[in-house]
């Protein structure tokens, strides 16, 4: 069972840009959301929650409504029916709102790229009747919407008021997470990482450990992958405050590589701990980011 | 290089203002806000500096040629010719050598000439030097040359003289040389032993701009004793009608030692008359008087010596000694005692000099009287023709006519000899008299009144005058009230008439009775008589006027003899002037080679003063410290053409400026779409 990711013919997805001006999450996300399963409606592996998934032995204590009675008719052994998953999955999204993802130099900021990103993949999910959670967090939990089949709107609602203020943390946060989340399910993660690639995977191991699959979107903006100012000119650090003057022409083929490096080294350190992570542009559709999702969705259970 | 407009450098302060642009547009910058400064902080901030030279490269164009305009308007000026000038640039050398009587003090005119050798012995061949004695003058002994045996021979031949020190006119002999010189590099050098005396600071000498100015100090110590006669008094007396003179000498001793055991001697007429010992103590004076002579003839020669010390040439003080002549007067009267009595008194009265008297009427007058008399006095006389004719040719010829007009005066028509017509008598006894006034105090009559409270004629009344007219050529000396001529003067010929328009007596007016009437008639007197005190001596360096000594009617070539002995002839025109260059008498002979003058000439006595002054203060004067410093061959008039060449550069400098603004705004822009 996969998933080719490729670009549809014929669909159109829209510029971020654009969808940050509708404003509108429920909106963004139905338009997103809908135009991406429609889009997908002739794939041939839809969804994939609720699949058989082997038979084993029956064991005195289980429930018979589960026994394969066609299987029993042909061997005359009693089987029981396994199923692959939970047909309704608990889906959290962590969203960083930290002050260092309210930048954006093309119309829209890493945190409304984010918002809609969030907006989008909890109404794909919501679609499939999984249950959706939401957290928002900076240096500590800003907002928490437990995961539940109806708090979509909620969660769209919770997205609508979110600002970003304080600088962030990732650690503090996902540690108190990782103790909340009892029931095992798919934790999305939307931060910019601007941390140590050690300390990144230290803020997320107790997730992963506590069996939850998370997935990780990185979410740059452009200018914060090519570094393309022209002018020397005093640079300021949105969360710390802190400024130094800047020489781009002279900082910027460093600045590239120490960016690749870190991406590099998260790459790294996040498929050690089979967390499944990748770098969103906010230049570029949000659609990357849903077949990226659906993507290692499938890899995931294949896996398994 | 110098600058024209050198207070433009102050706009230099304005290169501050790119630079504080930059700064401030730097500060002014937009801050970026950038998510996170992780990445940035980790690069070396070493590359951030590098990178900022690239910046300073426009900063410094910009400051360039801000610089170059601002140099531009300063007006540089280049201080240099177009004489072709090798290593060692040939000279124009004026050694100017002081030859005044101090230079004789000790052995200071052997080091002198030795210095003035070793000067010469600097003077190469493509060097031109001359050689200069100075004096209170100054003589250019040899001009311009590049032999110098010959100008060694000057200084060798060179003497001191009896002048006094004065450094002005030597430098402005120096400047007109140099002036004149072609050569890139002038020089002065000035040997002497810069008295004080010698240097007022205010004169104006001012050598050629670049010139070098090197002054060689011959000095030493005035420790050696010295004396000098500063000068003599006359005390007259008569006795016996024989007039007899006592001369009082002073004596200046100016080192601080005391001198004492010398001795001065009175000479006269070539026999020693007494000797006085001589003490004075040092930095003081003192007076030698010796015993009264009987001055027995005219310009009798006498001197005082003193003994022999450093400085022999002010030990001798001349003088010239004459019995006082009387001015021989004949007034021509009516005879009655009334109306000479004051004329009478007051000619009576004086010393210097004394007035001898004759009175005559007026057809006494005999050709002896007029051959003796210096001044006929017609006092309200009336003159027939003959007589007015034998008067006239007696001014002509140089004697002097003081005519008084009361109610009698008349002079005949024909005979044009007065300053004025005179008129009808005016009378004034009614109503307010007549007052006088309009005087000529420049005149010598009435040059004795012109200081405030010493005489006012304006106060005396006039009660009754003759309407004068002034002839042609005359002078009106003052006027009475009504405006009509009160006193007029005329040259006739050789000799002048002066014209009184009222009475000598109290008769028409009160002036005999007022204190200005002596002076008045003394003045007129000694004016029409031509008379002039005889000076007993003069002072080197001052002239000699020749004609004053001129005897009536003398038309025989005169000459001059000096007191080294040599023959100066004298022209006719009696107007010669002669300059006292030597120590001692001159003689100017006349007729039969008699002497009709001598005249004593002394050296001045302030020479004597050796109190010596900084050379450096004429340098200061003399040379512009600028020039001289540069060494620059300045001084030579340069062409307008080389003139502005020199200036010239301000051009290239304004256009080199505004080029580099526009590569400024070429770079800017550039980098600007970069």
């Amino acid at each position: 069972m996969a998933v080719e990711v490729h670009a549809i013919p014929g669909a159109q997805f829209m510029d971020p840009a654009v969808l940050a001006r509708i404003g509108n999450l429920e909106l963004i996300s139905r338009a997103v959301a809908d135009g991406f399963i429609n889009g997908l409606h002739k794939a041939p592996y839809f969804g994939a929650s609720v699949d058989f998934a082997e038979h084993r032995g029956y064991v005195p204590g289980d429930d018979i409504r589960r026994m394969d009675w066609r299987l029993w008719a042909r061997t005359d052994r009693y089987y029981i029916k396994e199923y692959e998953a939970e047909t309704n999955m608990n889906f959290s999204v962590l969203m960083d709102v930290s002050k260092s993802m309210d930048y954006g130099s093309r119309g829209i900021t890493k945190f409304d790229y984010a918002r809609i990103l969030t907006a989008c993949l909890t109404n794909l999910v919501h679609h499939q009747r999984d249950r959706v959670g939401f957290v928002a967090f900076d240096d500590e939990v800003v907002e928490y919407v437990p995961p539940s089949a109806k708090h979509m709107e909620t969660v769209l609602h919770v997205l609508d008021r979110l600002k970003p203020g304080r600088p962030g943390n990732l650690k503090g946060p996902l540690h108190k997470l990782a103790e909340h989340f009892g029931r095992r399910g798919v934790v999305v993660i939307v931060s910019d990482f601007y941390d140590d690639p050690d300390a990144i995977l230290d803020a997320v191991s107790p997730l992963r450990f506590r069996g939850q699959d998370l997935i990780a979107f990185h979410v740059l903006d452009p200018t914060e992958l090519e570094f393309g100012f022209t002018d020397a000119q005093p640079f300021e650090d949105l969360e710390s405050g802190e400024q130094m003057p800047v020489v781009p022409e002279a900082f910027r083929e460093e600045y590239r590589s120490l960016v690749r490096a870190h991406i590099d080294a998260l790459t790294k350190s996040f498929a050690g701990v089979r967390v499944d992570y990748s770098m969103l542009d906010t230049s570029k559709p949000l659609d990357h980011a849903l077949y990226k999702y659906l993507g290692s969705r499938s890899k995931m259970m294949r896996i398994r | 290089m110098s600058f024209l407009a050198p207070l433009f450098f102050a706009a230099l302060a304005g290169l501050l203002i790119p630079v504080l642009l930059h700064l401030t547009q730097r500060e002014k910058k937009q801050i970026v806000r950038f998510p996170s400064l992780m990445f940035v902080r980790r690069i070396p901030y070493q590359s951030v500096r590098r990178r900022k030279i690239q910046n300073w490269l426009l900063l410094m164009v910009r400051m360039a040629a801000l610089a170059l305009i601002i140099l531009a308007f300063t007006r540089p000026l280049l201080n240099r010719t177009d004489v072709p000038t090798g290593g060692a640039a040939a000279r124009e050398v004026v050694i100017l050598l002081d030859t005044s009587y101090s230079m004789g003090y000790g052995d200071r005119w052997t080091r002198a000439q030795a210095a003035a050798r070793e000067q010469i012995n600097g003077i190469n061949a493509s060097d031109r030097g001359s050689v200069v004695l100075f004096g209170s003058g100054a003589d250019i002994q040899l001009r311009s040359t590049s032999e110098r045996s010959r100008l060694q021979a000057t200084v060798d031949s060179a003497a001191p003289s009896p002048s006094a020190t004065r450094f002005s006119p030597a430098l402005k002999v120096a400047g007109s040389i140099l002036a004149e010189s072609t050569l890139p590099k002038r020089e002065v050098v000035i040997i002497s032993d810069f008295q004080r005396g010698g240097w007022r600071g205010e004169e104006g000498a001012k050598l050629p701009e670049g010139t070098t100015l090197t002054p060689v100090a011959i000095q030493d110590p005035a420790d050696k004793p010295n004396l000098t006669v500063t000068g003599v008094t006359f005390a007259r007396s008569s006795f016996s009608n024989q007039q007899r003179l006592v001369v009082t000498a002073g004596v200046t001793n100016r080192t601080e030692q005391k001198v004492s055991g010398g001795s001065m001697t009175l000479e006269v007429g070539g026999l020693t008359i007494a000797t006085k010992p001589v003490a004075v103590e040092g930095g003081s004076s003192a007076s030698v008087a010796f015993d009264p002579f009987i001055v027995s003839g005219r310009n009798t020669r006498a001197s005082v010596r003193l003994s022999e010390d450093a400085l022999g040439t002010d030990n001798t003080f001349n003088f010239v000694v004459s019995p006082i002549e009387p001015v021989h007067i004949t007034v021509l009267d009516r005879g009655t005692a009334a109306s000479a009595l004051y004329l009478t008194r007051v000619l009576s009265i004086g010393e210097s000099p004394k007035f001898e008297t004759v009175f005559r009427q007026v057809d006494a007058l005999t050709d002896e009287d007029l051959r003796r008399s210096a001044v006929i006095v017609l006092n309200d006389v009336e003159v027939g023709a003959p007589l007015a004719k034998r008067l006239a040719r007696y001014v002509e010829q140089g004697g002097g006519m003081f005519v008084a007009t009361g109610p009698r005066a008349r002079w005949p028509q024909e005979v044009d000899t007065l300053p004025a017509t005179v008129g009808q008598p005016v009378d004034r006894t009614r109503g307010d008299a007549a007052r006088v006034g309009g005087l000529e105090y420049g005149h010598p009559v009435f040059e004795p009144f012109r200081a405030p409270r010493s005489g006012d004629f304006s106060s005396i009344p006039v009660y009754g005058y003759r309407n004068l007219t002034a002839a042609m050529g005359a002078q009106v000396l003052a006027r009475f009230d009504a405006g009509t001529p009160a006193v007029v003067e005329r040259r006739v010929g050789r000799g002048r008439v002066l014209l009184w328009g009222s009475t000598l007596d109290v008769s028409w007016s009160d002036l005999p009775t007022k204190p200005v009437f002596l002076p008045f008639v003394h003045q007129a007197i000694r004016h029409l008589a031509g008379y002039a005190e005889p000076e007993p001596w003069l002072t080197v360096g001052q002239v000699f006027n020749t004609s004053a000594v001129s005897a009536r009617g003398n038309t025989v070539q005169r000459v001059v003899l000096t007191p080294s002995g040599r023959r100066l002839p004298l022209d006719d025109e009696g107007t010669d002037v002669l300059e006292l260059t030597e120590q001692g008498f001159y003689e100017v002979r006349g007729d039969a080679n008699q002497a009709d003058a001598i005249v004593a000439a002394n050296v001045d006595p302030a020479e004597a003063d050796l109190t010596p002054m900084d050379p450096n203060e004429i340098r200061a004067a003399a040379v512009d410290a600028g020039a001289e410093a540069t060494g620059t061959p300045a001084g030579i008039p340069l062409t307008p053409e080389a003139r502005e060449k020199n200036q010239r550069l301000w051009w290239y400098l304004l256009v080199v400026g505004i080029l580099l603004l526009g590569a400024d705004t070429l770079l800017s822009n550039r980098m600007a779409k970069a």
